[in-house]
């Protein structure tokens, strides 16, 4: 890497937040909430023309527990809501939230009595993005957007539980 | 397949009485008939020993509130011939006041899902059928929305879930 | 998970209830299954589907048709060509217009690739949920080069809304045969490649073969279509039956395979991807000049050049798109289907004579192919349900529309 060689056998002088933040955003571990469309261009940004894995955010776990980003990619029925939100809620603090696409952001085309109209109404969202599905490299830009507010994080806020 | 077709005049003599009617339309034909005795009516299309309509396409219905037609209900079957490569549609009218229809799940390895589909999304009762649960929509959802007289967007229920607030979370 | 009391298993163990969904990686997405298990043998399953309820029917009620046909791209997301060119079709029978020649190849060719773009990335993610991830990323990187192709013709990756009501939304560019040309030269050998990763891997045999079988009559009494029933043995394919589009024409075969177990439905899928290789490249050689839009104007939409540039078309750009004009089909019935890369694709559409369909059902493969599968894997093993899955394909947005 040549990090040996710049720091040599020295001591670096930091903030915890800093150092906490630093690590936290280039280690992003996805749960992908893909239930549609958008989930297949999710797929294609992990595969290997656009490699998500440059960002450090490569690791998928289906797993919420072992999470910390949560991607809504797709539409959300009435009847997945209440998964999603009990998935949401499995997730240890912190957390962040990407709704990707038209669909989950706010129902898109879809205006109908089984689609949730947005599910900012029921998890708090951090990142937006639009698009029918959005392009990878849009989604690139989210996961990139989500490094910068986790990079401002202060530990003792709230969101982090006490 | 055409409207005189040996297969379609052997059921209408068979079942004279409960055929509405029979008409072609872009080539394709459609028989209409009444409710009660459809399952009989499918299963001798089925067993048909020149042409027998082996599979069951796609079964679904149709809300005819605010059209011409003898009753408000008609449930659709799309019948294939695989040996015959001949296709024919059913459609049995049911009525508003009593919406059913017997279960044809028996005939055909589809049908159960088909069934249940077309009751979760008209209201339709399929007599007989094993599993009479609702398929598309939440167990506890109220209403068929697929009915003409249901509203596109639905009586509020998407917007009725708890909002996940950080306090609460365990 | 819950032990239910009445211990049934053959160790005089108790049977074992459990959920698989639907929120697990190996479900594709939304499918939720509830299983009963003794040890590791399935004793009962019962699929729940509707997490991706749209309810896409009832919106088509309150759309004109021409405005369906971005909502066809989103029903069955990995083969969006097909749909599209599906529902097109469907309409253009129930107008009854006629599509200009070289429509009709454009249609030939993109459905091809939608149909080697479908079943490419499912070859992969059937190889992927056995363990070999590779073959997924490699899938990928093809279609990621027909996603360019798709782009040249329609601007979109994925969603690409490409037909019209008579015709296609835009005639293709000068770059369009070129590029097809060289995936056609090419992609045979990517087929060869996977099949010497698949072929004579252990695992992959072990886990394939003999595994979810369905007899012929099975498939047919759960009208089972595709490569799924052509895998049972039944040379079943819409392209044959019902030619559409002058399918007819060209020099194919259906291949099929007699096991129809998971190996099977992995070998027609890939003898199917060299077919339309075969029809592309009939149909590369003679895609005809003239316009790609009937020239029917009551029905067609004018190309978007003359109607920047010219007064009629632009009259009738209007009295086609405008709130409260549009065609207005004759009353009646219709259903026609086309072959989609899972099945049988059909289209119901009853007409009131308005511009709105009145009532408008898809007939989705993926859903009745569904059907088939809890006989399928009842008596194996949890990871063969896994299998199993895979090789059916089956897409949450078709499966509950
Ligand atoms: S935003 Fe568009 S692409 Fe994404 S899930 Fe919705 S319909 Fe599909």
């Amino acid at each position: 890497m040549g990090l040996e060689k710049l720091l040599g056998d020295g001591i670096l002088a930091t903030r915890v937040s800093a150092l906490v933040n630093w690590a936290r955003q280039n280690a992003l571990w996805p749960m992908p909430f893909g239930t549609a469309c958008c989930a297949i261009e999710m797929m294609a940004t992990l595969s290997s023309r656009f490699d998500l894995s440059r960002f450090g955010a490569e690791v998928i776990r289906f797993s919420p527990r072992q999470a910390d980003l949560m991607i809504v990619s797709g539409r959300i029925s009435i009847k997945m809501m209440p998964v999603l939100l009990k998935i949401w809620e499995q997730m240890p603090e912190p957390k962040w939230c990407i709704s990707m696409g038209a669909c989950a952001s706010s129902g898109g085309v879809f205006d109908t009595y089984t689609l949730i109209q947005g599910v900012d109404q029921f998890i708090p969202v951090d990142v937006y993005i639009p698009g029918c599905p959005p392009r990878p490299e849009n989604l690139i830009d989210g996961i990139r957007k989500i490094q910068e507010i986790v990079s401002k994080e202060r530990l003792w806020d709230a969101k982090h539980g006490n | 397949m055409n409207a005189n077709h040996p297969v379609v005049a052997r059921f209408r003599e068979r079942f004279a009485a409960d055929v509405l009617s029979v008409e072609e339309f872009r080539g394709q034909t459609v028989i209409s008939v009444k409710a009660p005795r459809a399952v009989e009516m499918l299963k001798s299309l089925r067993d048909d020993a020149e042409c027998p309509f082996d599979m069951l396409t796609d079964l679904t219905a149709a809300d005819y509130l605010r059209l011409d037609a003898p009753e408000r209900f008609a449930v659709v079957y799309q019948l294939l011939s695989m040996l015959r490569n001949e296709r024919l549609r059913v459609k049995a009218y049911v009525s508003e006041a009593r919406p059913e229809i017997g279960s044809v799940s028996s005939l055909w390895g589809n049908a159960n899902w088909l069934e249940r589909e077309v009751w979760d999304l008209y209201g339709i009762r399929f007599l007989g059928h094993p599993d009479p649960r609702r398929i598309l929509m939440p167990d506890d959802y109220e209403g068929h929305p697929l009915r003409k007289d249901y509203p596109l967007k639905g009586r509020g229920e998407r917007s009725h879930f708890p909002k996940y607030t950080a306090e609460e979370a365990p | 998970m819950t032990t239910t009391a009445a211990g049934k298993g053959t160790l005089g163990t108790r049977t074992m209830r459990m959920n698989i969904g639907p929120q697990h990686p190996a479900t594709h997405g939304t499918l939720h299954l509830e299983v009963e298990v003794d040890g590791e043998i399935v004793t009962n399953c019962r699929p729940h589907i509707g997490y991706l309820h749209t309810g896409f029917e009832k919106l088509a009620e309150y759309r004109s048709y021409n405005q369906f046909i971005p909502l066809s791209d989103r029903l069955n997301y990995l083969s969006s060509l097909n749909n599209n060119i599906g529902f097109a079709l469907a309409v253009e029978e129930l107008l009854g217009i006629e599509i200009t020649p070289r429509c009709r190849v454009l249609r030939v060719l993109l459905a091809e690739l939608g149909r080697i773009g479908d079943h490419v990335i499912s070859v992969g993610l059937q190889a992927m949920d056995l363990g070999a991830f590779s073959i997924m990323l490699w899938t990928f990187v093809e279609r990621e080069k027909l996603y360019d192709i798709f782009e040249t013709v329609s601007g979109g990756r994925l969603t690409t809304s490409w037909t019209r009501i008579g015709g296609l939304s835009r005639d293709i560019t000068d770059d369009f045969v070129p590029l097809v040309r060289k995936f056609v030269e090419y992609f045979p050998g990517v087929l060869d490649e996977i099949e010497k990763m698949l072929n004579r891997n252990r695992i992959f045999t072990k886990r394939t073969i003999g595994v979810g079988r369905m007899s012929k009559e099975e498939a047919v009494s759960h009208g089972v279509t595709g490569p799924l029933l052509r895998a049972s043995g039944v040379a079943y394919d819409v392209r044959r039956a019902r030619p559409y589009l002058g399918y007819d024409k060209y020099d194919f075969e259906i291949p099929t395979h007699p096991d129809g177990d998971v190996w099977a439905r992995y070998r027609v899928r890939m003898a199917e991807m060299r077919q339309s290789i075969r029809i592309i490249e009939q149909a590369l050689e003679n895609i005809p000049a003239g316009p790609v839009t009937a020239l029917d104007t009551k029905f067609a939409l004018p190309d978007k050049f003359s109607v920047y540039n010219d007064m009629e078309a632009l009259i009738h750009h209007f009295k086609l798109i405008m709130h409260g004009h549009g065609f207005q089909p004759v009353p009646g019935e219709i259903y026609s289907c086309t072959e989609s890369p899972n099945g049988e694709l059909g289209w119901f559409i009853v007409s009131d004579g308005t511009r709105n369909p009145y009532r408008l059902r898809c007939r989705p493969p993926s859903f009745i192919n569904y059907t088939a599968f809890p006989k399928m894997v009842e008596g194996a093993m949890i990871s063969d349900m896994v299998a199993v899955m895979a090789s059916m394909n089956v897409i949450a947005g078709e499966l509950d529309r």
